[in-house]
C-alpha cells in the first residue's frame, strides 16, 4: 500500500483565484501603508520636524541614535518585555485553557470573567494598577509593609518598576492567550488523550507529547501576534511609568514617542520607529517559519 | 508611530490658499468645562469692521497638541492664532510658522505697555526676529501650604531652607510628608520643585545668553539640598511614581502639608483648598529669592488662509476681554495685565493677590531669551530622567548635572 505525499503542489488556476481573492486586500493594506512608510523613511534621514522635511543627513540619525546608552537600555527593557509578556501571558492563558477545559461548574461565568483585563480600555486598566501600587497608602504597598518587606516602591523603584510593568502586560494578555489556547485545544480529539492513557502516558507525558505539538501552529501564531502587541505597546508603559524611573522601563516605542513628540527630534525618533519595526520583521519571519514546519509537521 | 509622523505632511495637500475673513482661534482647556464655553463666547463676539462675525473657537486637548498644531500647520488647517504651551510659539517659529506680533507690541506701546503688562512679562517673549507671542496668563509655581497641619504640629511657615528642613522634619515625625512632589508618569511637578530650588539660589540651566550652563555651584547646592530632602524623607522616596493625581490626592488627605503648584491648587482638592495658604517665597542660603513661572502667550501663524491684519486685529480684541475670565472666576492662573492684577476679580482670593506681590517679582521662567531649545527642555526628557536621578538620589548632584548639560546641549532643532 502506497502513502499519499505530505505536500501537494497547489494548480496554477487554484494559485491565481487565490491571488485574484487577496489582491483587494492587499491593495488596500498597500494604499494604507505604502504613504507612511515611504514618508517615514524620508523622515528618517532628514533632520526635518513634522512640518518641515529639513535638509538630508543621510544614515545620520541611525549612526548617532542607535549607539547610545538610552537605546540601548531601550532596546534590553523592550525584549524583556517581550518575553515577558509572550512567554507569561503564554503560560497563564494556556494553563486557565487547560483547567477550563474540565467539567467545573460556572465554566462559562469564569471563562468571561477572564476576559475582563483584555476587553477593559488600557487607561481604564492603567489608572486601576496606579490605584493598587502607586502610593503609601495603595492596597499592595500596604499589604507588602504589613507582611513585614516595608515601604516597597512598585513604581518608583527601578527594578520593581520593570517588574510591575511586566507584570501588568501579563495582566492584560492572558485571556488573548487563553482564547488562542481553548481554540487550539477544542481542535485535538479527545481519542488521542483516551488513547495515550490507555498507553499509560501520564498528565506530563500527555501534555508533552500531545497538547504541546498539537496546538504548535495556534501557539507560534499566538506568539507572533504577542510579540507584535508586545514591541508596540506604548499606553501600557507610558500610563503606568512614562518610561520611569530613571528609563527603567523606557521601551523603543516609549523612546521613539518622546524623541518625536517630547524632545522634537523627529528624524531620530523616525530612525528608531524604523529599527523596531525592521527587527519586528525578523522575528515574525523567524516565527512564521517555525509556523511552517508546524504544519509540515 | 510611522503613520503619526506621516500624517502632516500627507494633509498638507488639502492645505487652503485662499485668504479667510474668519480668524481660526485654538484654544487649551485652561480651566473648567465652562472656561471653553466662555472662550467661545468671547471669540463669537468679535466682528469685522462691517459687522460680520470674524472668528471661529475650537478647543484643543493638551494629549499630544504638538501633533495636533503641527498637522493643523502643515495642513494649512491650523490656527490664525492660537493659545498653548509655554514654549510652542518658539518651536514653531524656528520652524518658520510664526507670525511675530511685533506690531501689536508696537500698538501696546502706543498705549504705553511698560504700564499694560506685569513687569518683565513681555521681555519673555522676545527673540532675534521679534515677539513670538503676546503674553496673556501666568502659570506660577509657589510654595503652598496646609494651615491646619502646620498649627497641629506646631510647625512655623518656612522662610528659607534652613527652616523649610526643620519644619520637614517636624512634620515628618508627625507622620506627614513635608514636601510633596511627584515625578510619575507625565508629571512635570518634581522637575518644576528643582528647578525653582536652582533658581531660587541663584542659579539656573542657562547662562544670559541662553547656553546651557548647568554644573554650577549654586544649582548643585540646591541639588544637595533637593537630595537631603529626600534622604530625610521629607519628599516621599515613592514620588518618583506619582502621576498629578497622586500628588493631588496627597495635598487632598492632608498627608502632604507643604509643597510647590500651581497657583489653582485649591480649587483642585476639595474641601482642603480652604486649608491651604501661599507661603512668601524662601530666602536662599546666599539671600537669593528665585521661582519658576510660564508665561503662556497668544501666538499668531503664517500661511493659515487668514491676512496677519485681520489676526493682529483679533488678538487686540481678545486682550481687551481678558479680564471676563477672571471676573468669571474661570481661570485660576494669574493675570498678566496690571489692570486685571489690581482688579476686584484678584482681590477676592487674598491668596492670588499675594501671588502677584510677592511671588510674581521674583519669578523668572528656563532662561532670560526664549529659544526653540526651550520647548524641548520642557517637558523633554532630559529634564524628565534629570529630575528622576535626583529625587531617586542615589547619583550626585554633579553627574546628574553634567549629564543634564550634555542632553541639553546636544538637542539640535
Amino acid at each position: 500500500m502506497t502513502t499519499a505525499p505530505t505536500t501537494t503542489r497547489m494548480r496554477p488556476s487554484r494559485k491565481r483565484t487565490m491571488l485574484l481573492l487577496a489582491a483587494p486586500s492587499v491593495v488596500l493594506l498597500l494604499l494604507i501603508c505604502t504613504y507612511p512608510l515611504v514618508y517615514a523613511a524620508i523622515q528618517a534621514v532628514h533632520n526635518g520636524s513634522l512640518i518641515n522635511t529639513g535638509q538630508y543627513v543621510g544614515l545620520q540619525n541611525f549612526t548617532l541614535t542607535l549607539p547610545t546608552p538610552e537605546f540601548r537600555n531601550a532596546a534590553l527593557f523592550t525584549v524583556v518585555f517581550l518575553l515577558a509578556g509572550v512567554f507569561g501571558s503564554w503560560a497563564i492563558g494556556l494553563g486557565l485553557a487547560l483547567l477550563l477545559r474540565m467539567p467545573v461548574p460556572g465554566a462559562k461565568v469564569f471563562r468571561v470573567l477572564l476576559l475582563l483585563p483584555w476587553v477593559m480600555p488600557i487607561v481604564v486598566s492603567a489608572t486601576a494598577w496606579n490605584w493598587l501600587v502607586a502610593t503609601r497608602d495603595s492596597p499592595l504597598p500596604t499589604i507588602a509593609r504589613a507582611l513585614g518587606f516595608g515601604d516597597v516602591l512598585f513604581l518608583a523603584d527601578p527594578t520593581l518598576a520593570v517588574i510591575t510593568v511586566c507584570v501588568v502586560k501579563v495582566w492584560l494578555s492572558f485571556p488573548f492567550m487563553m482564547l488562542m489556547s481553548s481554540s487550539a485545544l477544542a481542535s485535538v480529539d479527545d481519542s488521542v488523550y483516551e488513547a495515550a492513557r490507555l498507553d499509560g502516558a501520564g498528565p506530563w507525558q500527555r501534555f508533552r507529547f500531545i497538547t504541546l505539538p498539537m496546538t504548535a501552529k495556534s501557539t507560534y501564531i499566538s506568539w507572533v501576534l504577542m510579540a507584535i502587541f508586545c514591541v508596540n505597546d506604548f499606553p501600557t508603559i507610558y500610563l503606568l511609568t512614562g518610561g520611569g524611573p530613571v528609563d527603567a522601563t523606557s521601551s523603543l516605542i516609549v523612546l521613539a514617542y518622546r524623541k518625536v513628540f517630547q524632545d522634537f527630534q523627529t528624524g531620530p525618533g523616525v530612525a528608531i520607529a524604523f529599527t523596531m519595526t525592521f527587527v519586528l520583521v525578523i522575528v515574525s519571519a523567524l516565527l512564521f517559519s517555525r509556523i511552517r514546519k508546524a504544519d509540515v509537521a | 508611530m510611522l503613520g503619526a509622523a506621516a500624517t502632516a505632511p500627507l494633509l498638507s495637500a488639502c492645505g487652503s490658499a485662499t485668504a479667510s475673513r474668519v480668524v481660526r482661534f485654538w484654544d487649551m482647556p485652561w480651566g473648567p468645562p465652562a472656561y471653553s464655553g466662555l472662550a467661545e463666547r468671547v471669540t463669537r463676539g468679535y466682528r469685522t469692521a462691517d459687522g460680520a462675525r470674524g472668528a471661529s473657537y475650537q478647543s484643543v486637548p493638551w494629549n499630544n497638541y504638538y501633533m495636533t498644531f503641527a498637522t493643523g500647520i502643515a495642513a494649512g488647517k491650523g490656527p490664525a492664532i492660537s493659545t498653548g504651551a509655554s514654549f510652542q510659539a518658539f518651536l514653531f517659529e524656528q520652524q518658520g510658522a510664526i507670525h511675530h506680533a511685533d506690531n501689536v507690541v508696537e500698538h501696546l506701546h502706543a498705549a504705553g505697555a511698560d504700564d499694560v503688562f506685569l513687569p518683565g512679562v513681555l521681555d519673555t517673549m522676545r527673540t532675534a526676529d521679534g515677539y513670538v507671542g503676546i503674553p496673556w496668563q501666568l502659570d506660577m509655581r509657589v510654595l503652598w501650604y496646609n494651615k491646619r497641619v502646620l498649627d497641629e504640629t506646631g510647625t512655623s511657615v518656612p522662610t528659607d531652607w534652613d527652616s523649610l528642613l526643620d519644619a520637614g522634619r517636624r512634620l515628618k515625625k508627625a507622620g506627614h510628608y513635608a514636601y510633596g512632589t511627584g515625578a510619575g508618569a507625565g508629571n512635570t511637578a518634581g522637575t518644576q520643585m528643582l528647578i525653582g530650588l536652582m533658581l531660587g539660589n541663584g542659579g539656573g540651566l542657562f547662562d544670559p545668553d541662553g547656553n546651557p550652563d548647568c554644573v554650577t555651584n549654586r544649582n548643585i547646592e540646591a541639588m544637595d539640598f533637593a537630595q537631603e530632602l529626600v534622604k530625610e524623607k521629607i519628599i516621599d522616596p515613592a514620588c518618583l511614581g506619582y502621576s498629578a493625581d497622586n500628588v493631588l490626592g496627597q495635598w487632598k488627605s492632608g498627608e502632604v502639608a507643604m509643597g510647590i503648584h500651581d497657583s489653582g491648587l485649591p480649587s483642585r482638592v476639595g474641601d482642603t483648598g480652604d486649608l491651604l495658604d501661599v507661603a512668601s517665597p524662601l530666602t536662599g542660603p546666599h539671600g537669593d529669592k528665585g521661582a519658576l513661572y510660564y508665561v503662556n502667550n497668544l501666538m499668531m501663524y503664517k500661511s493659515s488662509g487668514t491676512r496677519p491684519a485681520a489676526t493682529e486685529r483679533f488678538l487686540r480684541y481678545y486682550l481687551q476681554h481678558l479680564q471676563t475670565y477672571w471676573d468669571e472666576g474661570l481661570i485660576t492662573a494669574l493675570p498678566v495685565l496690571k489692570s486685571i492684577a489690581d482688579s476686584e476679580a484678584l482681590a477676592r482670593d487674598p491668596r492670588q493677590v499675594k501671588i502677584v506681590r510677592e511671588w510674581q517679582p521674583i519669578s523668572r521662567t528656563y532662561a532670560e531669551r526664549g529659544t526653540a531649545r526651550l520647548a524641548a527642555v520642557d517637558g523633554g526628557s532630559a529634564l524628565y530622567r534629570f529630575t528622576q536621578t535626583i529625587l531617586r538620589g542615589d547619583t550626585g548632584p554633579r553627574q546628574a548635572l553634567t549629564t543634564l548639560q550634555k542632553s541639553i546641549a546636544s538637542i539640535a532643532l
